[in-house]
């Protein structure tokens, strides 16, 4: 590994030559990737193929079998509080017993954040994904597209450097859907954040990614990745409609037919 | 309240009403003898006379007191050791087998071994009370530890909780509704021992005036202790359902 | 780990305390008369096994426990099977219900003595009233759970109302009233050592208020370890059955 060869922004998080085993079962295996500071990457691929495991690695959650997940040049040994999680499951992820401002506060009070700064903070996180006027109420007052938001804020209020995605909005309808999106892209953009975004809607990847990295099944490996090269801001009426979306939505739909023959 | 609703409600008045009036009925012609079952015009006169000659109701406190004290003590002690047992494996693997033997044990076995301990007194009965009635709020800590999702694990791991955060925002909650239950149910046991305990212990509580007046045979005094006695199980049982309700507003 | 069916682990507290308490009394030389040596509890739950003291006192609470339960489960499954299927029903006796149900059963113990006396039908009185509450209770959640599907098929084949009550409701409300039945078994045990503690010179609990007023700590203890035994061994049985008979399917019902 020669650090001269390396860019001039080495990777926020790397991965190393990661093999993953569940009870001598492989789930992952070769993963070499390496994620840039400001860089939104989608993944993609069917399901099983370790998409979902990639994310808990990163996230520190899961340690590999084999090989080494880098944050920043040092070896990820647990979650951090930089780094936020956003679940597919709002509802199991949110406190239900908690208000929305409850929900939010969790995260100043493990921060020890003073206790006469948290309810500015609060506010201001809440009306960023437009849930100011829903303050009080209780995650199972809220419709499911405002419980995302809501899971969405109590991790901007972590301030983290990276998201890690895995299909947020994979329960929610398309309206709601497009306009989270939007959102999302809103925040990233604001914050110069970078995003690990796991899918499994194709469009989705294309339309949000920066990069898409399509996985394979058994095991789970890295098959190719796809350079999205659409201008930024993105807008759900034309940049579907530019070419090179609808190219790169051709060819990672023959590649995912192709991983299920 | 639809009118339906309301109507059967009224209806349901009636038919308690028309059984009273049929017990009354059965006393004033004899067909059962008024020294077993007073009629009930002359239990609530009892009652009225018992709580105006202002003894009743100070025997009243005391028993609310007993089972009250011991129903904190249980319950406190419930969720203090619930929570130590439910947030470790390695507690619940040395705990539980113990807490499994002792939790069918009548609690009421329990005063011939704590008379001895410390004589026929109040801290006895209430040592018995709070042993009696932790049980449900025990187990039911013990287990809202165990069903904490484990989404919220992973939540709270990303979170970097310290086992206390842990315990105060995520397990107590989560265990809140199956807590509550339990402080209910043991709230009647704790009402139960209550009454053992003070028939036992002379202590002049409702329990040990009800013994008194029927030994006395003062049917409609007795009766009325006994009505008493079902309004405390009601009301207290009412307050704890509506504390729940408030504490529950979460739930869809 | 967890698949071993005796965890070794949830010995050591008993044991140890035992031991415990066992050597600190021959090392001291103790001597009290309101906590025995584990030596001496042992002794003297075996003298009182032997010279069938013991027995007798557990057959004398089981017998008042059994009928008891016997008269108040029937009555409770009879209520609870009219007041599940007929709603009308449920509803009019509900100011009723509600207000006999609070009641205490041990308050009830005057009025026993008074009407009864002292003796086995006061307990089995008792014992009758509180395992009623349960089986009648759960009874009616079950009824009322009943799939409406089935009783549409007993509809379709025109069963009369016994012939639907015998054949579809009962059987299919079986695992819930079963439920509320070892609830019963629970309560009835508590309330017959309760009330012979507290009054009826009968069975296990007048068994150990004697040990206790004669000075016998290590019979209380004795008797007191004995009750527990049986209590668990019981709630075992029933629970075992409850698995053997309707298999894994969990039970969620309250109380």
């Amino acid at each position: 590994m020669s650090e001269a060869a390396a860019p001039a922004e080495p990777a926020l998080i790397a991965f190393r030559g990661i093999e993953v085993a569940f009870g001598g079962k492989p789930i992952l295996t070769g993963i070499d990737l390496d994620m840039h500071k400001g860089e939104f990457l989608c993944v993609v691929g069917p399901s099983g193929c370790g998409k979902t495991t990639l994310l808990r690695l990163a996230a520190g959650l899961l340690p590999p079998s084999a090989g080494r997940v880098l944050y920043e040049g040092h070896d990820i040994v647990g979650p951090q509080r930089d780094v936020a999680v956003v679940f597919q499951d709002y509802s199991d992820a949110l406190l239900p017993w908690r208000t929305a401002s409850g929900n939010v506060s969790l995260v100043y009070e493990t921060l020890g954040t003073p206790r006469d700064e948290r309810a500015d903070r609060i506010a201001s996180v809440l009306a960023r994904v437009g849930l100011a006027e829903h303050a009080d109420k209780y995650p199972s007052q809220l419709s499911g597209g405002m419980q995302q938001r809501l899971q969405i804020a109590r991790c901007l209020a972590q301030e983290p450097k990276v998201w890690l995605m895995d299909e947020p909005f994979g329960a929610l309808d398309a309206i709601t859907r497009q306009s989270l999106q939007d959102e999302i892209l809103r925040i990233v953009a604001d914050t110069g954040t970078t995003v690990f975004f796991v899918t499994h809607d194709l469009e989705e990847a294309i339309y949000l990614g920066h990069r898409v990295i399509a996985m394979k099944p058994h095991p789970g490996r890295i098959a190719a990745t796809y350079p999205v090269d659409l201008p930024h801001p993105r807008d759900q009426r034309t940049t579907p409609e530019q070419p090179e979306f609808m190219h790169l939505r051709r060819v990672l739909l023959e590649f995912i037919r192709g991983t299920q023959t | 309240m639809t009118p339906k609703r309301l109507l059967l409600l009224l209806l349901s008045v009636g038919v308690a009403a028309f059984i009273v009036g049929i017990w009354q009925l059965a006393s004033n012609l004899h067909w059962v003898s008024p020294i077993f079952l007073p009629p009930p015009d002359r239990a609530w006169a009892a009652l009225l006379f018992d709580i105006e000659r202002g003894d009743l109701a100070s025997r009243v406190l005391l028993t609310l007191e007993h089972m009250f004290y011991g129903w904190l003590l249980a319950s406190l002690g419930g969720i203090l050791i619930g929570s130590a047992v439910g947030i470790s494996s390695t507690a619940r693997a040395y705990l539980a087998p113990t807490l499994e033997f002792f939790r069918p044990l009548p609690a009421s076995a329990l005063f011939p071994v704590l008379i001895a301990f410390f004589g026929l007194t109040e801290n006895m009965v209430l040592v018995v009370i709070g042993f009696g009635a932790l049980w449900p709020t025990l187990l039911a800590t013990i287990n809202g530890f165990a069903t904490v999702k484990p989404r919220l694990h992973e939540v709270a791991r990303l979170m970097r909780l310290s086992r206390r955060q842990f315990i105060l925002s995520i397990a107590l909650p989560n265990a809140m509704p199956e807590i509550l239950a339990g402080m209910r149910l043991s709230l009647t046991i704790a009402l139960i021992l209550s009454v053992t305990g003070e028939i036992l212990s002379g202590s002049p509580g409702l329990g040990y005036w009800i013994m008194l007046q029927a030994r006395a045979f003062r049917a409609p005094d007795l009766f009325a202790g006994v009505l008493l006695f079902g309004l405390i199980g009601y009301a207290s049982v009412q307050i704890v359902s509506l504390l729940e309700s408030w504490l529950l507003r979460w739930r869809a | 780990m967890r698949l071993r069916a005796i965890d070794w682990r949830g010995a050591v507290l008993p044991v140890g305390v035992l031991a415990t308490a066992e050597i600190a009394a021959r090392l001291t030389d103790y001597q009290s008369s309101s906590l025995p040596r584990p030596s001496e509890i042992v002794a003297a739950a075996a003298t009182a096994l032997l010279d069938g003291s013991m027995l007798h006192a557990t057959a004398q609470t089981l017998l008042s426990a059994l009928g008891g339960l016997a008269i108040g489960a029937s009555l409770g499954l009879i209520f609870g099977t009219l007041m599940g299927l007929f709603v009308i029903f449920n509803r009019l006796m509900e100011v009723t219900v509600e207000s006999l149900r609070p009641i205490p059963s041990v308050a009830l113990i005057p009025i026993a003595l008074l009407i009864f006396g002292l003796g086995y039908a006061m307990e089995i009185t008792l014992i009758a009233k509180t395992s009623f509450w349960p089986v009648l209770l759960l009874t009616i959640a079950a009824v009322r759970g009943v799939k409406p599907r089935l009783l549409e098929v007993a509809r379709l084949l025109r069963m009369g109302l016994i012939a639907r009550v015998f054949k579809i409701v009962i059987p299919a409300a079986l695992p819930g009233i079963f439920v509320g039945f070892r609830i019963a078994v629970g309560a009835a045990l508590v309330v017959a050592v309760t009330v012979e503690i507290a009054a009826n010179p009968l069975g296990l609990g007048y068994a150990m208020m004697r040990a206790q007023e004669s000075l016998r700590p290590d019979l209380v203890f004795a008797y007191l370890f004995w009750v527990g035994l049986v209590g668990w061994l019981i709630n075992a049985a029933l629970l075992w059955f409850q698995r053997r008979i309707f298999g894994t399917v969990a039970f969620r019902a309250r109380p």
